[in-house]
């Protein structure tokens, strides 16, 4: 099952902006490896979830995986061939507003050619380009 | 423990952010330097130097300006939002016989036998506050996990710590741990497809339509 808030204050959320770099959330903080986005957009629940699956799969129960981002945000979309007007559709994914530079997956306890292969796969997973980062300064 | 680096600084007259765009254009960083009841300089270092300085861990450096040279701890060091490129760097003043607070990477050796056995490792504490003499900062604090079975843990009060150096750290904190195995419930149905239903969150302040009938 995708991620998805328990509780929200609205069930529609407007589209928001993705202007600008990460200024949280852009460092290894739990694991040693992280996979860092290069570009912004939104990434779907089911994205996050499909990572997750790739990367316990790689990781085998051996290491630990971090999930560093939320869907926290609703996305609608309209039926096809729907007349206009009659106000805004209904919410069909929920998805984490993601921006460039933010760690997206964390991993722990796994050495380095492990974890690099982990994110590796997880990276096709993801609509964005990414790259490994490591904990070290620079790194 | 590192060697001491020398590096070479200019003190820098224009400042704001214009300027410090345009010195990293030109390769070089720009930084400051405090402490000691000394007054606030603000200087620019060679990128080049400084980075391979930072890769290498060092802490402590000698800034050597007008043919003089002072000891100054890295403070702080600021990355771009990739943690690709520096940005600037704050340099504090330090006497050789001075104690100074800093923390050190936690680096583990050996393999741990509760990790063959099955168990994952767990290390909540990457680095140590510590307190030591400015001229002997250690690099890293080295953990031997080696014997490290499921269920034990390394806690602070157990760590070798080199001479002079204090942790700043509750004792009783973890450092690094082998727990059990979690086994991972399968998540039901494939995310998306057909037949697998959506739930909606509950969303604060709507009244339920049962409640709103018995009203």
């Amino acid at each position: 099952m995708p991620l998805m808030p328990k509780r929200v204050k609205f069930r529609k959320s407007q589209r928001g902006t993705l202007k600008g770099n990460a200024s949280r959330g852009n460092r290894v903080n739990f694991g040693e490896f992280g996979l860092q986005s290069l570009e912004s957009g939104w990434l779907s629940a089911e994205a996050i979830e499909a990572g997750r699956i790739t990367a316990s799969h790689a990781i085998r129960g051996e290491g630990r995986l971090y999930i560093r981002v939320f869907p926290h945000k609703s996305v609608t979309a309209i039926p096809a061939e729907t007349r206009m007007g009659k106000g805004k559709g209904e919410p069909e994914y929920w998805a984490a507003v993601v921006k460039t530079g933010m760690i997206l997956f964390e991993v722990a306890g796994l050495p380095e050619p492990a974890a690099r292969d982990c994110l590796a796969r997880v990276a096709y997973k993801m609509p964005f380009k990414c790259r490994l980062v490591s904990r070290k300064p620079g790194g | 423990m590192a060697e001491t680096v020398e590096l070479a600084t200019q003190t820098r007259k224009p400042h704001g952010s214009n300027e410090a765009r345009r010195l990293r254009r030109k390769g070089l960083i720009p930084a400051v330097v405090y402490g000691h009841e000394e007054g606030t300089v603000a200087v620019t270092l060679a990128g080049e130097d400084l980075e391979k300085a930072i890769r290498h861990g060092a802490r402590v450096v000698d800034l050597k300006s007008d043919g003089k040279v002072q000891k100054a701890l890295i403070r702080e060091v600021q990355w771009d939002h990739l943690g690709k490129e520096l940005l600037h760097v704050d340099f504090a003043r330090v006497a050789i016989d001075e104690r100074v607070v800093l923390d050190v990477r936690v680096e583990l050796r050996g393999i741990a036998p509760g990790v063959t056995a099955g168990g994952a490792l767990d290390q909540p504490l990457h680095q140590l506050s510590i307190e030591c003499l400015a001229i002997s900062v250690p690099d890293h604090i080295r953990v031997n996990i080696g014997e490290l079975q499921i269920g034990q843990s390394v806690h602070v009060r157990d760590l070798v710590l080199p001479e002079g150096v204090k942790a700043m750290v509750d004792a009783d904190a973890i450092v690094v741990q082998v727990k059990a195995p979690v086994v991972e419930a399968t998540a039901g149905g494939v995310p998306g497809a057909p037949g697998t239903e959506t739930a909606e969150p509950e969303v604060i302040g709507r009244k339920v339509a049962a409640e709103e009938e018995a009203e």
